[in-house]
């Protein structure tokens, strides 16, 4: 008995062992599968995991390109900057060191506090340089590079700060750099100054150069323990472009002191004034200007260009009030940031080529040529004016309130005489009148090297009909005919269509690069006779003796301007109004005022440049535009 | 022939002593010194290339492990018998010392002087002593009913609770999984083994209620490592990584960046074969568990060759234990079972599972060596 029991117990034992390897067998087996599985199957994903764990990579920004001016003089450059950084882990008494840091130099609030945020939100614990402040001056790093041994934590990092040496003069043409911010794109940017505006934007790419990457490894613990160039850097390119920051400085200057006087801020009476305004733009630290009355004023806005009518090149762009590109390579300030932003004339608009204002009576120009070209008049047509077009049950008034009487085209442009263009307008048509302001550039975007833009409004009988659903009335186009209603220009647009007036041959368009290559310019494909007649008519204005510009000669033997002067009424003046007598412009608050305008060219004889003038809210064009475009050629022409 | 008796006795002890020795099973001797010596070279690398602060120790101990493996080897047998009951006995009171006087937050350890002694390894060897010596004993009355399991089971279930309640969870189900094997090895009916395994997955709500709260996060994470990747799936994530960065080759000797870069969490205990895995590769990988395959073979060979049931048991029981750490270990690290703290024996830094391991091979070879049929 008991030996069959044993003999059938060791009959299970062997199958129960048989059984047992096999599932050890098979455990093994998975185990050796899943490591085959691991190991060959899945390798390249688990080393890429684990080259993500080994390296990081840092992106290094190579030098940004210099932009220069026509002479080479720089406008945006680099400077050496250092910046503090703490080698921060999570044991460090971060409030000890910078305490003690401050003691040795100074450290402003909005450092300190900006390096509390980022200590606060960290993602881990892992070691880490923490930017303490950017801007160290080289007395501060000699400081505490002296007491090296109090601060074992903190090192130095020698950065490229973007500079603007000419400051607030030409903020809206070079733009401001500024961290990358996109989130879309490629993530690794983010940090890195890119161009945010201006030139800065346009030319990012190139200025830019190529980017490289730094390849950490690091511990699990975020420690460093091996750093080298992955990619080098290629250094970004400079530009040149085209402006003449000389000029650029006087216009600047002339711009916005305007019909003005320049006082110091030391008198007693001007310095009480100033203690009572608000929202004041100084023109700099010492001087304000005062108006005739002695009443302190803020500096002329506006805007003034200058450009090459051969080739496009734009020698000066001025838009008033500026701001100073600079602000922008630090950490802004809260302060300068709302002034420059809630400013109520608007710094941050460039007003030369995305500010838009009706033309006024710069536009007769191109309304006469379009009479012109369509045959619909010849150089001696006349027409009476006395001061007042009746159109059905509206009247449509003449600048001059006694009227001009009988006069031709040319001497209705010396004189800008209103009611002739009236009538002009009446027997040409809204139509052709675009179609030639198209001709000339208006109402259209130039590919020029600023994003920031306006395209302007050249209005015609189906634009309305489009926009409104309305259809055009014939009292629009009489206003259309002296600049005012619908239509509405940029200087850029004002100074292209001078260019072109001038040119005569081409279609110009503006550009602020200083390519050599060959710009092939359209055919303009505008009678030269008639322009011949219009640019004689445009001299007139300034040398003939009834001409709107008369008082502002340059007045040499060689060289003189030519040009078209405009004001250009921003509030609708009623017929009470007018019997009551206008109110001077000087009166009425500045809002209210009329846009002082004057286009023109220079010199009469083979002309070489085109001006704009927009003096916004400045008075009469031809009293405060036409003085300032006058001392600019002068100035241009070294006279 | 001038030949002394005493001298005579001396030579036949001499004799006696080779005779012993020739009965050795080499196999497992190069399998253990192979092992061993895979540990010293992956802690010397674990270290960045040191003896210190691993390597060496683990040397010192290994040398020490065989030697006192080689003695019991030439202890009788019948000594092992004949103790298991006492040295349950002893285990299970000091498993109760270690709840009371236990260092540390989570009480495993009985501190002797500079000794730490880990009641629980020493447990899986008087487990299998005592259940090898019940069943040898039963088997000759009877065994072909439920009754005789029921004593079996309290002495499983005993020492295995007072672990996990340790709480070490890793060693209790280790204790648990090597009993209940056991059981089945002896011939425990294929009824009762469903029945007892719907009981348990029936009591999985309970024991989750019971377990603390790092060892649910554990499983949690275990289930969805990337639940938590930089905390508890932190380990299970870059273990993976590692392994399966090491490719057909490896990263080479040293080289590995995972393991230099101290990405891996206990790289020198747990998780050394994440290591080897990285800087050998696959190849590597895969040769230590055929290693260790041998080794676990070649002891299931004797297991099936001696003739008492005693012997039979113990020794399947030191080979299945084997087996028990090794895939739970590498089943661990690459990801297949939750972490739950299992050491890889023989390679792993730390003293208790190597000594486990080369005492309960001492008792294998001993076994070898007196048993009558081998």
């Amino acid at each position: 008995m008991k030996n069959k029991s044993q003999k059938k117990l060791e009959k299970t034992v062997s199958r129960r062992f048989l059984f047992l390897s096999l599932l050890k067998g098979s455990i093994i087996g998975t185990i050796g599968w899943r490591l085959f599985d691991l190991q060959l199957v899945e390798n390249r994903k688990y080393e890429k995991l684990s080259k993500d764990n080994q390296f990081n990579y840092i992106i290094i920004a190579p030098e940004r390109g210099r932009i220069l001016d026509r002479k080479m003089r720089l406008l945006a450059g680099n400077m050496d900057g250092f910046s503090l950084v703490l080698n921060w882990n999570k044991n460090l008494n971060v409030h000890q060191i910078i305490k003690k840091i401050s003691a040795n130099i100074i450290l402003t609030e909005k450092d300190i506090n900006n390096f509390y945020n980022r200590i606060k939100y960290q993602k881990n614990n892992f070691a880490k340089q923490i930017l303490i402040t950017k801007n160290l001056s080289q007395k501060d790093v000699s400081k505490l590079a002296v007491r090296s041994i109090e601060f074992p934590e903190i090192s130095f990092s020698m950065s490229k700060r973007r500079v603007y040496p000419q400051g607030i003069i030409a903020g809206h043409i070079t733009g401001y750099t500024g961290p990358y911010s996109e989130k879309i794109e490629n993530s690794s940017l983010h940090g890195i100054d890119v161009g945010k505006r201006g030139l800065e934007k346009f030319f990012d790419a190139q200025l830019r150069g190529e980017f490289g990457r730094k390849r950490n490894e690091v511990t699990s613990k975020g420690y460093i323990i091996d750093s080298q160039i992955y990619e080098s850097t290629k250094p970004g390119i400079d530009i040149q472009v085209s402006l003449d920051m000389k000029l650029q400085a006087f216009a600047v200057e002339r711009l916005e002191r305007g019909n003005y006087d320049l006082v110091s801020v030391d008198n007693k009476n001007i310095k009480n004034q100033i203690s009572k305004l608000k929202n004041f733009n100084f023109s700099s630290n010492n001087h304000v200007y005062v108006n005739k009355k002695k009443r302190v004023v803020n500096p002329q806005s506006g805007s003034l260009i200058v450009m090459d009518i051969n080739n496009g090149e734009i020698i000066c762009s001025v838009s008033t009030p500026g701001f100073d590109p600079n602000i922008f390579s630090t950490d802004l300030e809260v302060d300068e940031w709302n002034y420059v932003k809630n400013n109520s004339r608007s710094p941050l608009l460039n007003r030369s080529m995305a500010g838009v204002y009706p033309p006024g009576s710069t536009i007769k120009m191109a309304v006469a040529l379009a009479a012109l070209e369509s045959g619909m008049i010849d150089y001696k047509t006349k027409f009476f004016c006395n001061g007042l077009k009746e159109l059905g049950t509206s009247k449509f008034h003449c600048w001059a309130k006694d009227g001009h009487g009988n006069l031709n085209l040319m001497e209705a442009i010396e004189q800008s005489c209103d009611v002739f263009f009236y009538e002009l307008g009446l027997k040409v048509g809204i139509d052709k009148i675009a179609l030639m302001m198209k001709k000339l550039g208006l109402g259209q975007y130039y590919d020029i090297q600023i994003h920031d833009r306006a395209r302007g409004v050249v209005p015609n009988i189906e634009w309305k009909l489009k926009r409104d659903g309305l259809n055009w009335s014939i009292g629009e186009t009489l206003n259309a005919s002296i600049g005012q209603g619908y239509i509405l220009t940029t200087p850029l647009q004002l100074v292209t269509m001078v260019s072109r007036i001038a040119n005569g041959k081409f279609a110009v368009n503006p550009s602020l690069t200083m390519s050599s290559v060959n710009k092939n310019f359209k055919v303009l494909n505008i009678n030269v006779e008639h322009l011949n007649f219009i640019k004689k008519a445009m001299e007139k204005v300034v040398i003939g003796k009834k001409g709107t510009a008369r008082n502002y000669k340059i007045g040499t033997k060689n060289i003189e301007m030519a040009g078209k002067t405009g004001t250009v009424q921003v509030v609708r003046i009623t017929e009470l109004e007018r019997e009551q007598g206008l109110i001077k412009n000087e009166d009425r608050p500045w809002k209210k005022r009329d846009h002082a305008l004057f286009v023109g060219y220079a010199p009469t004889i083979y002309p070489k440049y085109a001006i704009s003038v927009v003096v916004e809210h400045g008075g009469s064009g031809s009293s405060v535009a036409a003085p300032i475009a006058r001392d600019v050629f002068k100035h241009l022409f070294k006279l | 022939m001038n030949i002394n008796t005493n001298k005579f006795s001396s030579e036949t002890k001499i004799t006696i002593f080779f005779s012993k020795l020739l009965k050795i099973n080499w196999i497992i001797i190069f399998c253990l010194i192979f092992l061993g010596l895979v540990g010293v070279a992956s802690l010397y690398s674990a270290a960045g290339g040191d003896w210190n602060p691993w390597a060496k120790n683990h040397l010192i101990r290994l040398i020490f492990g065989f030697c006192l493996m080689f003695f019991i080897a030439f202890i009788p047998s019948i000594f092992f018998s004949k103790y298991s009951v006492v040295s349950f006995i002893l285990g299970i009171f000091s498993l109760i010392l270690v709840q009371i006087i236990g260092s540390g937050s989570v009480q495993r350890w009985i501190s002797l002087g500079s000794i730490n002694f880990q009641p629980s390894e020493f447990m899986k060897l008087a487990l299998i002593l005592i259940l090898a010596k019940y069943f040898d004993h039963i088997s000759k009355i009877q065994l072909n009913k439920l009754i005789p399991y029921i004593i079996p089971i309290l002495i499983i279930m005993t020492p295995g609770f007072l672990v996990i309640s340790q709480p070490d969870l890793g060693t209790g189900l280790t204790i648990i999984l090597l009993g209940l094997s056991i059981l089945f090895f002896v011939g425990i009916s294929f009824k009762f083994v469903i029945f007892s395994i719907l009981i348990s997955i029936g009591s999985v709500p309970l024991i989750w209620q019971q377990l603390y709260e790092y060892q649910q996060q554990r499983i949690l994470v275990f289930l969805n490592p990337e639940m938590d990747s930089l905390g508890s799936g932190y380990q299970i994530i870059q273990s993976k990584i590692a392994i399966g960065s090491g490719g057909l080759f490896g990263k080479g000797y040293l080289l590995g960046t995972q393991s230099r870069l101290n990405y891996l969490p206990e790289k020198h205990t747990d998780f050394i074969f994440t290591l080897i895995s990285e800087e050998l590769g696959f190849l590597g990988s895969i040769s230590i568990i055929l290693v260790f395959s041998l080794l676990i073979a070649s002891i299931m060979k004797i297991s099936f060759n001696v003739e008492s049931l005693f012997s039979k048991v113990v020794v399947f029981g030191v080979g299945f234990l084997i087996f028990l750490y090794l895939s739970l270990n590498i089943g661990m690290v690459c990801g297949l079972l939750p972490v739950v703290g299992a050491p890889l024996p023989l390679v792993s830094y730390g003293g208790t599972s190597l000594l486990t391991v080369l005492v309960g091979v001492g008792i294998v070879l001993s076994i070898n060596i007196h048993d009558k049929k081998a």
